[in-house]
C-alpha cells in the first residue's frame, strides 16, 4: 500500500554554486509519507546546503523540487507545508516554551487561541508539557531540541526536515528523540528527513538513505537496498573482526584459515591482537540462512557464519576479547563509498 | 486530538485570523529587548550621560558662561544624540545578532513576509526613544530654570528626535541586515554616527563657506542642531527655519524606503556582501 502513495518530496537534479565552488551537484531524490530518509556523507558533504535549498533558505543554482505537489518557485507556500530543526537551532532568552510555540503557531497564520491550543498539545507530544511555563533559557540540550521539533510541527507539515537533531544530546536524549521522530513519521503521515553523522541511528530508524559526498549522491535506496550495494566488488560486507589475546594471535588465524569459508585473515594489530577474516561473498553465504539475494538476507547469512566462526574459536580455547561483527552495516557501505568518491 | 492529526493538512494559505505578522514580530521583539534587560542597560547609560550632560552645563551656569535656554537647547541636542545612539546600537544588533545567536533561520522558514519581519523589528528598536525623552524632562526642565520656551522646546525635540531617531535606526538596521556579524554593523553605524557629529566639530571658518552650508544641509544630526539653535534661541521665525527640516525629513523618508523596499525583501540567513545582490525569489513575500 506504501508503494501505491505519491511521494510527498521530489527532488530532481538540484545544483547549488557559491562562486566557483559547487556546493552540490545533481541532486535527485522522492520521499512518500510517513517514511523516514537518511542524508548521510562526511562534513562538507552538502547536506546542510540540501536542507537549505529544499526549505527554500537558499535557491537552487540549477534543478527544481516539489513538496505536496508544490514547485520550489513558490517557496512561501512550500514553507507552509515544511517543518525544519535547522542544525545549531537558537532560541530566545525570555520565552517560555508555550510562549515560543504560541508565537511561531500566528506566525503560521493561526489565531491566538488556536495557535495556544496547538503549543499546549505539541508540548505534550514532545514530552514538556511540564516545562511549558519555564523560560527557554532554562532548558536541556535535549529538551531544546524537543522544542525545536515541536516548532517544526506548528504548521502540521507534509514533510519535516531534521539537521542532525541529536548531535550533543547524551545516549538516552539520542534514543528518546529518535523513538519520537519515527513516531511523528508513522502516526501522523508525514515525510522525515533526516541528516546525521550517527551511522547507526540512520539505520536504526531510516527507512531508505542518500548518501552524499562533497555534493554529489553516491547511494540512495531503501536501507537495505543500499547495504545491498555493499557486495558489489570491492566493498567488505563478509568480513569479521576479533581480537584475542596477542599470544593467541598466531593459533586463531590458523583456525580461521582452515575454516572453508575465509579466504583470508589479516593481522591488523599484533599487540592489540586485532584479526581481520575476510569470509566468502554473500552468493556463497545464502544457503545459511533465508538468504534472498537482497542485501539484508545476504547479511543474516553472513551472521551465523560469524557465529561458527566465533564458536571455532572458542572450541580451541581462544579468549574472544572483543568482537566487530563488520560488514552488511550501512557503517561499512558508507566509509566504502565517501572513500571512493573522495578517491 | 492531537494537533497533528487534524484533518486538513498543513495551516492554510488563505490563514489570516491571526495578528498581522509586523505587530507579532514587534511584540516578541519587545520581550527580548526589555524584559532581558538590554533596553533597561542603554537607558541606565542614557541617564548617567544625561547627568554627566547637565551637571557640567549647570556648572557654567554658575559662572555665568551659558544662558538658561541656550543650555535646555544643548540638553535637548544630547537627549536626542544619546537617544538616537541607542536605537542605532539596537538596530544594529536586530538581525545580525539574530544570525550569531541562530534565531534567524527559523523566523525565516515561516511563511511570514520579510517587510513585516523587518518592521517589526524597526519599531522595537526605536522603541527607548520615547523612554529617553520622558527621562530626559527632569534634566531639561532643570536646565531651564523656568524659561517660557520649555515647553515648545520639549514637542519640537520629540518631534525631531523621533524623525533622527527613526533615520539612525534605520542605519543600524541596514548595516544590520548586509552584515556577517554584530561587530560590522556596529563598526559601520557607529562610523556613520560620528561623521554626523563630525559637522558641528568643524572650525567656524569652514562653516561659514558653502562647502560647510552644504555639509550641514545633509546631515540630519546637523540640521536639526541649527534649526533648534536658530529657532529656539537665536529667534529665528518659523518660517524661515524650516528650510533647516528638509534634510532630516528626507533623511527619515530614505530610510524607511530603503529599509522596507530595499533591504527588507533582501534579508537572507547570511549577511556580507553576497546579501547585496538582486532579491532572491525566495524573498518574494507572499
Amino acid at each position: 500500500m506504501e508503494v501505491s502513495q505519491q511521494p510527498i518530496l521530489v527532488a530532481q537534479d538540484l545544483q547549488k554554486v557559491y562562486g566557483s565552488r559547487t556546493a552540490l551537484r545533481s541532486l535527485s531524490f522522492s520521499l512518500r509519507p510517513g517514511r523516514v530518509l537518511g542524508f548521510l556523507g562526511p562534513n562538507g558533504a552538502g547536506k546542510t546546503t540540501s536542507i537549505r535549498v529544499l526549505t527554500t533558505i537558499l535557491e537552487p543554482t540549477a534543478g527544481r523540487f516539489e513538496v505536496d505537489g508544490v514547485g520550489s518557485d513558490r517557496p512561501i507556500e512550500i514553507r507552509r507545508r515544511i517543518g525544519v530543526l535547522p542544525e545549531g537551532i537558537g532560541f530566545p532568552r525570555n520565552s517560555t516554551g508555550f510562549d515560543y510555540l504560541t508565537y511561531f503557531g500566528q506566525l503560521f497564520g493561526r489565531s491566538a487561541r488556536d495557535a495556544r491550543d496547538t503549543a499546549s498539545e505539541l508540548l505534550a507530544e514532545v514530552g514538556l508539557q511540564n516545562r511549558a511555563d519555564s523560560l527557554v533559557g532554562t532548558y536541556s540540550h535535549g529538551m531544546r531540541q524537543r522544542l525545536g521539533i515541536a516548532r517544526a510541527l506548528v504548521n502540521r507539515p507534509r514533510v519535516l526536515f531534521l539537521d542532525e537533531p541529536t548531535l550533543g544530546l547524551d545516549p538516552r536524549g539520542q534514543q528518546e528523540l529518535l523513538r519520537l521522530i519515527q513516531r511523528i513519521a508513522r502516526e501522523h503521515d508525514t515525510g522525515v528527513v533526516l541528516s546525521s553523522h550517527m551511522l547507526s541511528e540512520i539505520e536504526g530508524i531510516c527507512d531508505d538513505v542518500v548518501i552524499m559526498n562533497a555534493g554529489h549522491v553516491v547511494a540512495k535506496g531503501t536501507v537495505a537496498e543500499v547495504i545491498g550495494q555493499s557486495a558489489a566488488p570491492g566493498v567488505a560486507q563478509h568480513v569479521l573482526r576479533v581480537r584475542v589475546p596477542a599470544d593467541q594471535v598466531a593459533n586463531a588465524e590458523r583456525i580461521l584459515n582452515a575454516e572453508s569459508t575465509v579466504v583470508q585473515t589479516t593481522v591488523t594489530d599484533q599487540v592489540a591482537g586485532w584479526i581481520v577474516a575476510e569470509l566468502a561473498d554473500g552468493r556463497g553465504l545464502e544457503g545459511d540462512g533465508e538468504g534472498t539475494g537482497d542485501g539484508a538476507g545476504v547479511a543474516a547469512a553472513g551472521g551465523t557464519e560469524r557465529n561458527r566462526l566465533l564458536g571455532a574459536l572458542i572450541g580451541a580455547d581462544i579468549p574472544i576479547i572483543a568482537l566487530d561483527p563488520g560488514g552488511g552495516r550501512l557503517q561499512d557501505v558508507f566509509l566504502q563509498l565517501t572513500a571512493e568518491a573522495i578517491e | 486530538m492531537s494537533a497533528l492529526s487534524t484533518p486538513g493538512g498543513t495551516v492554510p494559505a488563505t490563514a489570516g485570523r491571526g495578528r498581522p505578522v509586523w505587530r507579532l514580530v514587534l511584540g516578541q521583539e519587545l520581550k527580548e529587548l526589555w524584559i532581558g534587560g538590554r533596553a533597561l542597560n542603554l537607558l541606565i547609560l542614557f541617564a548617567v550621560l544625561m547627568s554627566a550632560t547637565s551637571f557640567l552645563l549647570a556648572t557654567n551656569n554658575e559662572l555665568s558662561l551659558t544662558p538658561p535656554r541656550l543650555m535646555m537647547v544643548v540638553a535637548l541636542q544630547s537627549t536626542m544624540s544619546f537617544g538616537l545612539f541607542i536605537g542605532l546600537i539596537v538596530g544594529a544588533e536586530s538581525v545580525s545578532g539574530e544570525r550569531e545567536r541562530a534565531t534567524l533561520e527559523p523566523l525565516l522558514l515561516t511563511p511570514a513576509g520579510r517587510r513585516h519581519v523587518i518592521l517589526g523589528k524597526y519599531l522595537a528598536a526605536v522603541s527607548p526613544w520615547p523612554v529617553a525623552m520622558v527621562l530626559a524632562v527632569p534634566y531639561i526642565a532643570v536646565l531651564a530654570q523656568g524659561d517660557v520656551a520649555l515647553g515648545i522646546a520639549l514637542a519640537w525635540g520629540a518631534v525631531l528626535g523621533t524623525i533622527l531617531t527613526f533615520f539612525f535606526t534605520g542605519i543600524g538596521l541596514l548595516a544590520s541586515v548586509w552584515s556577517g556579524s554584530t561587530r560590522s554593523s556596529l563598526f559601520v553605524s557607529l562610523l556613520i554616527y560620528l561623521l554626523a557629529l563630525l559637522p558641528a566639530q568643524l572650525p567656524g571658518e569652514f562653516q561659514a563657506t558653502a562647502a560647510g552650508a552644504i555639509v550641514q544641509a545633509l546631515d540630519p544630526l546637523e540640521s536639526v542642531r541649527q534649526f533648534l539653535n536658530q529657532y529656539l534661541v537665536g529667534g529665528l521665525a518659523l518660517d524661515d527655519a524650516r528650510s533647516l527640516l528638509v534634510a532630516p525629513v528626507v533623511a527619515l523618508i530614505l530610510a524607511i524606503v530603503v529599509v522596507l523596499g530595499v533591504a527588507a525583501p533582501r534579508l537572507a540567513l547570511d549577511g556580507g556582501v553576497r546579501s547585496l545582490g538582486p532579491k532572491a525569489s525566495t524573498d518574494v513575500e507572499a
